[in-house]
Formats: C-alpha cells, structure tokens, sequence
C-alpha cells in the first residue's frame, strides 16, 4: 500500500503543480503573467502525458512485444538497419523532425493572444501530434520500415497511397516557398544577415571538402572549427554593416534575393551531396540543438513577463493584421508542427523505424521526441509575446498596413488597439544593429528580437544584443535553407520516381540530364510561390502560411487514416478512438478552414471573394472599394492578386478534396471490416523471436542475433 | 577526478554516437561476423553511401 502511495503521490504532485500553473496562465491578474507560469504548465502537462497516456497507447492500444524482434535486428547490415541504442536514436529521430515550423508558427499565432496557441501546442501534441508520431512509427516498424505512402496504399487502397504521395509532393512545394519567404523576408534590406548567410556557403564547402578527402566521418572536429567560424562570420557581418563601403554592397532587395535563393536551390540540389548539403546539416543540426538548449537554460533563469495579453480581439473577429481568421480554425492551422505536424509521420515511417531496438521504445522516440518538438514551439511563444504587443504588431503587421516610417507604424499600431511610440520602434531597431524593424514579417525577426532580449539579459546585456539578434537570425536562416537544399532534393527524386514508372529512364538518378529537369521544374514550383509571395500586394506571408498549415495537417490526416485502419484492422477497434478523434478534429480543421479560404465571402479570407474584387477592378479600370480596403495600390496589384488567388484557390480546392477522398476511401474498409462483409488483411511482418537483450540494456552494443 | 569527469566523458560518447563518428566501426564489426567472406567498404565509401541514403529519402529530415 505504502508502496503504491510512493509511486503515485509524486504524480499526484505533479498534476498539483500543473494545474496551479495552468490556473496562473488563465486567470491571474496584472498586466503580465510570467512565462515561467507556461514553461512549468508545459512540463507538468509533458510528464503526465507521457507517464500515463503515452504508457496506456503502448501497453493497451499497440500492445507493444518485446520479445518481438524488430526489423533492425533481423535485417541488420551495420548500414540502414541496425539496432541503435534508444538514447542515439532520440536524438537523431528528435534532430530529424525539428525543424523551423515550431519556431514561426508560434510567432504568428501570438497575434490572438498567448492563450490560444499555447494551449493548443500543449494539448495538441498530447492528444495529437505524439500520438500520430507514435502510432505511425509502431505501424511502419511492424513493416519492416516502410513508407506512409506504401502503407496508405497496402492497408487502404490505391487511392489512398496516390493522395498520400500527391500531399507530400505538394506540401513540399508550398513548404519550400513559404520557409525561403521567411528567409527572404529575414535578410532583405539587412547587409549584416545577408553576409553572415552567405559566409556559410564557404564554411560548408571547407566542412565538406575536410569529410570527403581529409578525414572521412570525423564529424565532431570539422563542426567544431564550421561553428567557430560562423560565430566570426556574425562578428564579420557587423563589421559589413557598419561601414559604409561593404554595406550597400551587402543590401539586397527582396527579388534579388529570391533570384539568389532559386539560383542556390538549383545549384545545391545537383551539387554533390558531400560538397554542401552534408556539411551544412551537420552545422544546422548543431547550431539548432544548441540555440534550443541556451534559450531553454535563458527563459529558464530571466523568467521573463509575458506582455502579450491573453486573448486579442483578433482571436474572435477573424481581423487580424498579422492573418486573417478566427481562432477556429485558424490557430490550428497555423501552429502546425509545434503540435500536430504530418510531415514527422515520414520520418516515423522513413529512417528511424529501421533503427529501433525494441518496440516499447516507440513510446520514448515515437512520443517524447514529439514532446520535445512542442516545447520548442513554447519556448518560441514565449519569446514572441515576451515583446512590446506594440513591437510585435509594427514587426509582424502586414507591410501595407504599417507603411514606411516609424510614424505610420506607430499609428497603424494605434489602429489596431495597441500603442507604441515611433521612438521605442527606433530605438528597438538600433538595439539589434537593423535600420528598421517595421514590417519584418514572417516570424524569424521577431523571434530573434525575443531571443536576443533574452540571451543578452544573461550574457553581454545591451553589447551584445546586435549581436545575439544575428545569431538568431543566421541560425534561423541556416537551418531554413539547409532544408531548401534538402528539400528541393527529395523533391527532385520524387518526380524522377513519378515520371520513371511512365519513362524509365527519367527514373535513374544517376542519369544527369534527368537530375537537372526534376531539379528545374521543382525550383520552379517553389520559386514561383517564393516571387509571388514576395510581390504580393498584399503580404506573402498571410496569404502562403495559412496554405502551407492546411497541407501539412492534410498530411496528417493521411497518417491518422491510416493508423485508424490498421487498428481496426488489427481487431482494437475499441481502441480505435486514440488515433480517430484526433482525425476527426483534424478533418474538421482543415475543412473548415479550406471551406473559409475557397467560401468566405470576406475579402481578407477567401480567395474568390479576393479574385471577384480584383476581377471587377480591372474590367472597371480602376480599383474598386474592395481591394482598396486590402491596400492595394494599382491596377497592377489588382492583375497580381488574381493570378495569386486563381492559383492559391485551386489548391485549397485540391487539399480539400484529397482529405476527403482520403477518409470516405477508408471508411470504405473500416465499415467493411466493422460489418464483416471484409476480412481484415494485415500486411504485418510475421513474429519472430528476440535475441538481443531486454530493454535498459545500455551496453549491448553488438549485434547478437545476428549470427549465433 | 574520474568521477567528476564523467558525466564529460558520456557527453562526449554520445555526441560521438550521435554525429555518427562510431558508426564505421561498428559496420566493421557486423560486417565481419555476418559476411567474412566479402571485403567491407573502406570509411570513405560507407559515409558516402550513409550520406546517400540519407539525402535521397524524404523520410530522413523534416522540412518544417
């Protein structure tokens, strides 16, 4: 008895703690709430999900065995299949799914308040975003380590798997864009950020070249010397800025950053590997993980108030300045990976399932990594509303609204129920070394302006906040165009992949000409959404971010389908419910929104509204009330905006569509099986027995069922 | 001493473990009790072939 007290009397502390915490976060008085109220609710909500919800999925739901072998210890070649110790594979399932979307989602949902976001990053990946991380990798490693897209076709159907592989394809392309826009939002008119990028291309190739011909594998050394460098590289870049010479050589103008971004992701993707993508990963892998922990141990010490209140009236009248929409569904759409992302079921699905020792480790890599991912996005949501509302609002508004000058952000500011004297605006702007912080959208600006007041209240104080803003921005910046790089890649061998089962030889990667026409045509899909968003009258960001958050949760829907079916199918129908309610409301979030951003009759939200106005101004000739209201400025926005809508619609038709062919198509075999008119066909790898030690077995590091 | 710089010691294993430095050795070792027969690759191939592997596969690295 006492014995159970012991072990359940911590936990009872634990949700004791969570909930004062939670309590202080909803209800406190005072103009600010400390975040040290939202770091501790996470932690406690974290541990609890883990101890318990997460236990129940692996023992009651999945029923884990670890008696069963897994495929890296039945098919271990010491390459891709091998069993790697659990605490190896956290970190590198953990460096694989983290990527830049927790860090800008967060920012951008700040504008309804910190509330609503927050909590649906926390309970998001309770309910959700682990568990479809967890059960995916179950699945994927109870086949041998296969792929989403084989395991929608084998367990649902043809259609199944062909949505599955359209929604990857797609979502990499609006990914791509929408991540280079928030580069190149991040460097334009910034002679300092644009030269600290830029040194990274030669650190990576010196990085690369000392890999392949130096010392192969000797990976710690070389990011030792590649991160030195990159910190001199900030050094260098204030250097640039400050003197007159360099600095106007360094300042671009957002298209020739797109033209630089589009000719790089060209080159970089037919580019040997080893010569720049390699290398680079390995420096944004670093630079990541280690600017996570510092901010992480930085909020952890400043325990910074949180200015930000809880609630804007943003969050109910769908008008906000940042995007436009109401928190249902919007919030959900736009804090993507931070708590519910579809792309980690690819991960799930990909490298780590081959890797795994033991199916019980599903829980701790599966749904820990996850965790981790989602603390991430709070400690981003932390450092956006840790700021003036008044700076966020001048920072993250759409650039129309705002206009030039300090003065007209001050007062565009004003308009929206916030206030800031153009003065602060100034003087926020000097403090991080930049002319102007008006109108820098697209999240990562506003994060390092949150990262550096945070850092520099440890570290350097005032000194070194120009500084630390570049650091932000450059790791930021680093690791979004490691995955254009990455990305534009994979894309690349995806349409070589479609195209060769219709013409052979386009299939063949080693084959150059095929590589530079795959390469092309995805550089033109993404950069064609990168030079409209740039050029759209009516700001990138909001109109791009809100497409790329519905193909992503359309992603997941595909891998909540499918672990739906399998479980069903696997006869814990009663089970069912742990990956069907988070489909449920993942469909009823996508849908609701696609429905809004194809019906709205609001012209700040649907885009047909939006291509009705600008198709009436330029049959009238000039700009009707519409469009004026939207900012726009002249007939040629008006012909703008109807090439960007047309296009934008389409696709939100297209996500739409898909979702819903997805989930009636599995409906199809679940009631099938549920009326017995279908016999359950598992495609599970048949059972076999384990000869490597049980789990916590730490040091068994060699391969003993390999050969006995 | 030993015992103050240990939690170093594992810090710098698995970052060891955890960039991959370890990883030709224990191909190695796999490699010879599981096919004696065949030459295993030299380091630098099998990185190259890691580096493949990995890049070529969307399900190696998350975009977002």
């Amino acid at each position: 008895m006492g014995n159970r007290l012991g072990r359940y009397g911590v936990w009872v502390l634990v949700a004791i703690v969570g909930a004062v915490c939670w309590g202080m976060l909803a209800l406190a008085r005072g103009e600010t709430v400390n975040a040290g109220w939202l770091l501790f609710a996470a932690i406690a909500s974290y541990a609890i999900a883990y101890r318990f919800y997460a236990r129940f999925i692996q023992t009651r739901v999945l029923e884990t065995d670890d008696s069963r072998a897994t495929p890296a210890e039945r098919l271990n070649n010491g390459r891709d299949f091998e069993p790697m110790d659990r605490r190896v594979l956290f970190g590198h399932h953990f460096a694989a799914i983290a990527g830049a979307g927790p860090l800008v989602g967060p920012v951008l949902a700040a504008q309804m308040g910190f509330l609503p976001g927050t909590v649906w990053i926390i309970v998001g990946v309770i309910l959700a975003g682990a568990v479809q991380d967890m059960t995916t990798l179950f699945f994927s490693l109870r086949r041998d380590g296969k792929s989403l897209g084989q395991m929608a076709r084998e367990e649902i159907g043809v259609i199944g798997g062909a949505a599955a592989l359209i929604a990857v394809l797609s979502i990499m392309v609006i990914l791509l864009a929408v991540l280079a826009l928030v580069v190149v939002l991040a460097l334009a008119a910034s002679p300092w950020g644009s030269f600290s990028l830029a040194m990274t291309i030669p650190i990576a190739l010196l990085m690369g070249v000392y890999l392949r011909f130096l010392r192969p594998g000797r990976v710690l050394e070389i990011s030792l010397i590649g991160v030195t460098l990159l910190i001199l590289a900030i050094f260098g870049g204030g250097w640039i800025s400050e003197s007159s010479a360099y600095a106007d050589a360094w300042t671009f103008t957002p298209n020739q950053l797109v033209l630089a971004l589009v000719i790089y992701g060209f080159v970089a993707s037919v580019l040997p590997v080893w010569l720049l993508l390699a290398p680079r990963d390995y420096l944004s892998t670093f630079m990541k993980i280690g600017t996570i922990l510092l901010l992480a141990v930085g909020i952890a010490i400043t325990l910074p108030p949180m200015h930000m209140p809880r609630f804007t009236e943003f969050a109910f009248n769908g008008q906000g300045p940042v995007f436009a929409g109401a928190l249902f569904p919007f919030v959900f759409i736009i804090i993507a990976c931070g708590a519910l992302s579809g792309f980690h079921s690819l991960i799930a699905s990909g490298t780590t399932p081959k890797l795994i020792q033991k199916e019980s480790q599903v829980r701790v890599i599966g749904y820990g990594a996850m965790l981790m991912e989602s603390f991430v996005a709070v400690m981003a949501m932390i450092a956006a509303t840790t700021l003036d509302p008044g700076v966020y609002f001048a920072m993250n508004a759409n650039p129309v609204l705002l206009g030039d000058t300090v003065q007209s952000a001050s007062q565009a500011v004003n308009g929206f129920g916030f206030s800031v004297s153009p003065e602060t605006l100034q003087q926020t702007a000097n403090a991080v070394g930049e002319d102007t912080i008006i109108g820098r959208t697209g999240g990562a600006p506003t994060l390092a302006v949150g990262i550096s007041q945070i850092f520099s209240s440890v570290i350097g104080g005032t000194a070194l906040q120009a500084f630390w803003y570049h650091f932000a921005i450059m790791f930021e910046a680093l690791f979004i165009l490691t995955t254009v790089d990455a990305g534009t890649r994979v894309g690349r061998f995806m349409i070589q992949d479609l195209v060769g089962n219709v013409w052979r030889p386009f299939g063949r990667t080693s084959w150059l000409p095929a590589n530079l026409v795959a390469s092309a045509l995805i550089v033109a899909a993404w950069g064609y959404f990168l030079y409209a968003g740039v050029n759209d009258p009516l700001g990138g960001i909001n109109q791009l971010f809100p497409l790329f958050g519905i193909a992503n949760q359309l992603l997941a829907a595909v891998a909540l389908t499918v672990g739906t079916t399998i479980l069903i199918k696997m006869g814990r129908l009663r089970y069912a419910w742990v990956t069907a309610l988070p489909l449920a409301w993942d469909a009823a979030v996508t849908l609701t929104a696609s429905y809004q951003k194809i019906f709205s009759t609001d012209p700040a939200i649907g885009f047909f509204a939006q291509r009705a106005a600008a198709v009436q101004s330029i049959e009238a000739g000039k700009l009707n009330d519409t469009l004026k209201a939207l900012k726009a400025e002249s007939i040629q926005d008006a012909h703008q905006i109807l090439v960007n809508t047309t296009v934008d619609g389409i696709l939100s038709i297209l996500f739409a569509a898909m979702i819903i062919i997805v989930i009636l198509d599995a409906a199809r075999v679940w009631f099938g099986i549920i009326r017995g008119t279908k016999e359950p066909e598992l495609s599970e790898t048949p059972w076999q027995e384990s000869r490597l030690d049980s789990e916590g077995n730490e040091i068994e590091r060699e391969p003993v069922g390999a050969r006995s | 001493m030993t015992t103050l710089l240990k939690p170093f010691r594992y810090a710098w294993e698995y970052l060891k473990e955890i960039s991959g430095e370890n990883a030709y050795d224990r191909y190695l070792q796999v490699h010879t009790a599981t096919h004696p027969e065949k030459p295993p690759m030299s380091r630098g191939e099998f990185y190259r072939h890691r580096q493949d592997e990995k890049y070529n596969n969307p399900g190696s690295r998350c975009p977002c």
